[in-house]
């Protein structure tokens, strides 16, 4: 059960990265790859995992001498903040790209945007 | 000293000044935005001087804390000359984008600004994570910039690269947070010193970063993404990517490399020298300036990837080669997309735009010359120290690599400064250009010029390079707008100074050459006093080839050697495609110099493996290969005396150019090749591949030239074209000589090569004054033209005599010399070849002179005048001379057979006066010169006694066979003038060797273009590439 969340993650940046490959329309390219994202993040959140860990506060319930063994690693989390709004930039960025294309061809096939090639 | 985290608050600060103020000037605005980067340039400036001259790296911590428990960046000498680089792309390429920026307004800039000041963190942080953010923040930094293109191939272009980097950033976060997890910390010090990489999943966790690093660097062949994105987008933002990011990227790598092993750092080099040389293959077939430009970038970046991997081989030089050739990258390559940004045409051809402003094509010229590595650019010395230290380390097939890789550089950049320079541009629409757009080209060229000079001055082993003559060239081009004579007058005057300054230390070969180089060039010179205007742009490019001959006679190490041959190289190019028709012969003359060259430096690396000098005289000890640096050094140097298979440059080279360059380029330039050659011989003596002599395998080579050389001439119909053919024979029996290796032989091949310069400066210039006359090259089109220019006559008749070897002339001296050489070496065979090639020089000797002088005079010749003046002065000023060597032999031999007797003691001609004595037998120069002089005065007082009795007639007044002729072609056979002989022996010249280098060249664009469908255009299909190349990597690794 310990990795079940960092199983989950990789899954899902497995499916995000197929979504990626596979989909023809523009659209579902950046949702695959919003799911690949996710994924990432989890996986970021589940190193941090500690099987009976609590929250990085210490306080009564927490000592400073034993804080080592039972907190769960803070960093990581404030990691995947980060990366999550980094990604949010990413995919905003990618559908302002959708927008464009759309608005070039009037549509949103992948395959009719290789003008660029060799 | 200004904290570095200032270079973040300033442009950041700025960054969110100007979104503040939205109703900011836009003027103003943009100012900031330039004041902003400057500011953040001048930082890294004032760091980099600081830690030049001692002072300590600087390290800042942010948060309060220590790391590993905050983020720290840390500015050293690397961070601080690379985030030197990219603020002053970035302020140089703000100022090119000045125009588009405003248009676009505020938020542009404001982009801009943070796109800059991500590098820079990329650069400085020492925390993986915060590497992974800012490298996000500048990808989104360069989509946001290229969108801003309204234009659907950028929109295309963007989305690719967005994908791609989307996707590498994944890889590489998940990279980040298991090394976290393995090694409890994101400080790259730390993590070093936690050594993950000693267990496998720790070394997966360290390989996902690094191959995430090297994806964005754009390997081949996961980069398509990249191509795309520098083919679409705005060439402003094709230069910063190129430019800014690339250096960005490679220093990061080099900063994470210390976290790998070094099995790792070889799959780094193999993937960087992959890059290096497949990008460069595709480029070959590219016609779209752009395009062109992402492959030599994604080239180069793939080459500095490659000297990353091998920094452990590389010693104290990394930084020198590694700074050197990601500075003339970095500065040649924002200068081209500026440049391309200006001319607007994607087209490669229609780059002839240029030439409407002489000065970009200048431009144009400083930035290839620069990224192929000539000097004096800091690439040459890059290039130079990271050839020898790869042979050092015994990388022959990375050195392989990396010279072929350069080569097919060549090809695409070379051809394309010949379209600028040469092809047609009567359709192309005028040139503008604004003075923010041309301000950044030329502050470009300037960088890599100074810092070529700079890199000169503190290397050690460049110290003695002499940059007299360079200033000389330099003081040319300022003076450019004088007319001719003045400029060759000041050009003589430069050459004759130098050979008076330098003539006393000359002796030897040295000076023979010496004289050949400079007392040959100051004649050749003379010539040019016939032409009028100003001759723009001639006189330097003539200085530059005699600057590289004078620094070969002068070279004591074997990289003043080759610095000079580039040199000469350089100039000679830019001289041989100033002819009308020169462009292709000139690119193909390039590419075998530069073939030539690369085959040269490699021998050089070869020959100096295990030798902690690098003066000439290591040739006499090579301690390893031999025969491989003999054989290499051998056909680098034969590339420039045109031997047969490496030719093909030759005839049309010389043939186009105009009629004073081409007997610099024939009579002087090829004799850079027979001095390389006695230089390497003298050095390496015999040289055996098991026992089989090589020198043998010369003299099949130099015959077997010499007869071809002498065919193709004979069965040519263009005049100069017979010429050039015929110094490829002649330059055939100088080379038949000097395989020899004995008195004879040598004498023979020395006295013929100052024979051949009297000879074909003599023929050249005569041949080039009829041609001016007559305004064609076509024999057949000739005739008759001896009564018209009778002095031009006297010239080529005795240039013929000289060559074809018949007495009294000195031609004649040479050829008993080389079969009394024969006899007694023995090689009958191959001298049977050459003894043929003397029979068919007469041949094309005799159709010369027939004709050309003999037979009708056409109709519209009959105005023609003699050649100028100042084209006859120096014809006459060498036959002078040749009379003078023909009457006294032993004034030319007998100095030349003291010079060898150290060499060679023995068969030493005999001299008694005048009369030489071998062991076959004598010959008395004087006594023949008497006797044909004695026999031609009693012939000539007989015709002019009959001539008593002639009757005049005029031009039709003859039989032929009962009918009158209406034209004076019809009595004047000269087209295909040798007929029967063609169909008897033709087959012996059909163009196998010209075939087989066309098919070679299809060969390499066919795969060019079949390798580059790879790039199909798909996005879907560049993620697969990057995902495939992971998983291919892994697998040769783990």
């Amino acid at each position: 059960m310990e990795y079940i969340s960092m199983i989950t993650g990789f899954l899902l940046v497995l499916l995000g990265l197929w979504g990626v490959l596979t989909q023809k329309n523009i659209i579902k390219i950046i949702i695959g790859f919003s799911i690949f994202d996710t994924g990432l993040h989890i996986v970021l959140v589940s190193i941090a995992y500690l099987r009976g860990g609590t929250a990085p506060v210490i306080d009564k319930a927490v000592k400073v001498t034993e804080a080592i063994e039972k907190v769960v690693d803070p960093v990581p989390h404030a990691l995947v903040l980060t990366a999550i709004v980094i990604g949010l930039g990413v995919t905003a960025l990618m559908l302002v790209y959708a927008l464009k294309l759309y608005q070039n061809k009037k549509t949103l096939e992948v395959q009719s945007f290789n003008d660029l090639k060799w | 000293m200004i904290s570095p985290i200032h270079i973040i608050t300033l442009t950041l600060g700025t960054a969110f000044f100007i979104g503040l103020l939205k109703k900011l000037n836009l003027n103003i605005s943009a100012l900031l935005m330039l004041v902003a980067i400057a500011a953040a340039g001048t930082i890294s400036a004032s760091w980099f001087t600081a830690i030049l001259s001692g002072a300590a790296n600087a390290e800042v911590f942010t948060a309060g804390f220590n790391p590993p428990y905050s983020i720290n960046l840390l500015m050293g000498k690397g961070e601080a000359l690379i985030t030197l680089l990219i603020n002053l792309a970035g302020f140089l390429g703000g100022v090119y984008l000045l125009k588009s920026l405003k248009e676009r307004g505020i938020y542009t800039m404001i982009i801009y600004l943070v796109f800059i000041m991500s590098l820079n963190v990329i650069v400085m942080t020492r925390d993986i994570f915060n590497l992974f953010v800012f490298m996000e923040v500048a990808s989104i930094g360069i989509a946001g910039l290229v969108i801003l293109d309204k234009s659907s191939k950028a929109t295309q272009a963007g989305f690719k690269y967005l994908i791609a980097t989307g996707v590498i950033a994944g890889i590489l976060l998940i990279g980040i947070a298991f090394t976290y997890y393995f090694a409890g910390t994101l400080n790259i010090d730390v993590i070093q010193q936690a050594s993950i990489i000693n267990f496998k999943a720790g070394s997966i966790a360290v390989f996902l970063v690094i191959i995430s690093i090297i994806l964005e660097l754009k390997p081949f062949p996961a980069n398509g993404w990249g191509i795309d994105v520098y083919e679409g987008a705005n060439p402003g933002i094709g230069a910063m990517i190129s430019a800014a990011s690339a250096s960005a990227m490679l220093f990061v790598l080099y900063k994470l490399a210390v976290l790998v092993p070094e099995s790792f750092l070889q799959i780094i080099t193999a993937i960087g020298i992959l890059t290096f040389v497949g990008s460069n293959l595709m480029g070959i077939k590219q016609s779209n300036a752009n395009r062109l430009l992402g492959y030599s970038s994604i080239g180069q970046i793939g080459l500095l990837t490659a000297i990353v991997g091998l920094k452990p081989f590389l010693g104290a030089q990394f930084e020198l080669i590694a700074v050197s050739i990601l500075i003339s990258h970095f500065f040649a390559k924002a200068g081209l997309f500026w440049l391309s940004g200006i001319v607007k045409k994607q087209n490669l051809k229609d780059w002839a735009m240029l030439r409407q402003k002489p000065y970009l094509l200048v431009l144009f010229g400083i930035f290839i010359f620069a990224l192929i590595g000539f000097p004096p650019f800091p690439s040459f010395l890059g290039k130079w120290e990271l050839i020898m230290k790869l042979a050092h380390s015994h990388h022959f097939y990375i050195l392989a690599f990396i010279l072929i890789g350069s080569f097919l550089e060549g090809i695409y950049l070379f051809r394309w400064l010949g379209f600028s320079i040469k092809m047609e541009d009567a359709n192309l629409p005028p040139l503008t250009v604004h003075w923010n757009k041309i301000i950044p080209v030329v502050l470009s060229a300037l960088g890599v010029l100074g810092s070529g000079i700079y890199f000169g001055t503190i290397t050690e082993i460049a110290a003695s390079l002499k940059y007299i003559p360079l200033l000389f060239i330099a003081l040319l081009y300022v003076i450019d707008f004088l007319p001719v004579y003045v400029k060759n007058t000041v050009s003589i005057a430069g050459i004759g100074y130098y050979l008076y300054t330098i003539y006393p230390d000359l002796e030897g070969f040295k000076l023979i050459f010496g004289l050949i180089f400079l007392a040959g060039g100051m004649l050749t010179l003379v010539a040019g006093y016939f032409k009028t205007g100003t001759r723009k742009g001639f006189y330097p490019l003539v200085m530059l080839m005699f600057a590289g001959l004078v620094g070969l006679i002068e070279a004591h190490t074997t990289f003043e050697f080759f610095f000079a041959w580039e040199l000469m190289t350089a100039g000679s190019y830019f001289l041989i495609i100033r002819g009308k028709k020169s462009m292709t012969h000139a690119l193909s003359y390039m590419l075998f110099s530069l073939a030539g060259a690369y085959l040269i430096l490699a021998g050089f690396g070869l020959a100096h493996i295990g030798q902690s000098s690098y003066a000439l005289d290591i040739l006499a000890s090579v301690q390893s290969f031999a025969p491989l640096v003999f054989i290499l050094l051998a056909i680098g140097f034969m590339t420039k005396t045109a031997s047969v298979g490496l030719h093909i440059w030759l005839p049309g080279a010389h043939a186009e150019a105009e009629t004073d360059v081409s007997p610099m380029v024939s009579a002087i330039l090829l004799k850079a090749g027979v001095f390389g050659l006695i230089l390497l011989m003298l050095n390496m003596g015999s040289q055996f591949i098991g026992s089989f002599n090589i020198y043998y395998a010369l003299a099949w080579i130099g015959a077997i030239t010499a007869v071809m050389g002498n065919m193709m001439a004979a069965f040519q119909e263009d005049a100069k074209r017979l010429l050039a053919y015929s110094s490829v024979g002649f330059l055939g029996y100088i080379l038949f000589g000097l395989s020899f290796m004995s008195h004879l032989g040598w004498l023979a091949a020395v006295s013929l090569s100052v024979v051949h310069f009297m000879f074909k400066t003599l023929l050249f210039l005569a041949i080039g004054g009829i041609v001016y006359r007559v305004k064609t090259k076509e024999m057949y089109k000739m005739g008759g033209l001896i009564k018209k220019m009778p002095f031009t006559f006297i010239s080529v008749l005795m240039g013929i005599i000289v060559i074809a070897g018949v007495p009294p002339l000195t031609g004649f001296g040479g050829k008993w010399i080389l079969y009394n050489a024969v006899l007694e070496k023995g090689w009958f065979f191959p001298s049977a070849l050459v003894f043929f090639a003397g029979i068919v020089a007469f041949l094309y000797c005799f159709r010369l002179i027939h004709t050309v002088f003999l037979g009708q005079l056409k109709d519209e010749h009959r105005e023609v005048k003699e050649a100028p003046f100042w084209l006859l002065l120096p014809q006459y000023m060498i036959l002078m001379v040749i009379m003078l060597f023909s009457a006294l032999p032993n004034s030319l031999l007998k100095p030349i057979g003291a010079m060898l007797a150290p060499i060679f003691p023995e068969g030493a001609l005999e001299w008694q006066g005048q009369l030489a004595k071998s062991g076959f037998g004598y010959w008395n120069g004087q006594v023949i010169m008497y006797i044909v002089g004695g026999i031609f005065v009693v012939v000539f007082a007989w015709l002019w006694y009959m001539n008593r009795n002639a009757q005049k007639v005029k031009q039709f007044n003859i039989g032929y066979s009962a009918e009158r002729p209406s034209l004076p072609e019809t009595t004047h056979f000269a087209y295909n003038f040798f007929a029967p002989y063609k169909k008897a022996l033709g087959f012996l010249v059909s163009p196998l060797i010209t075939n087989f280098w066309d098919s070679a060249s299809e060969g390499v664009h066919a795969i060019s273009d079949k390798v580059r469908r790879i790039y199909n255009g798909n996005v879907q299909t560049y993620a697969f590439h990057i995902l495939a190349f992971i998983v291919v990597v892994y697998l040769i690794i783990f």
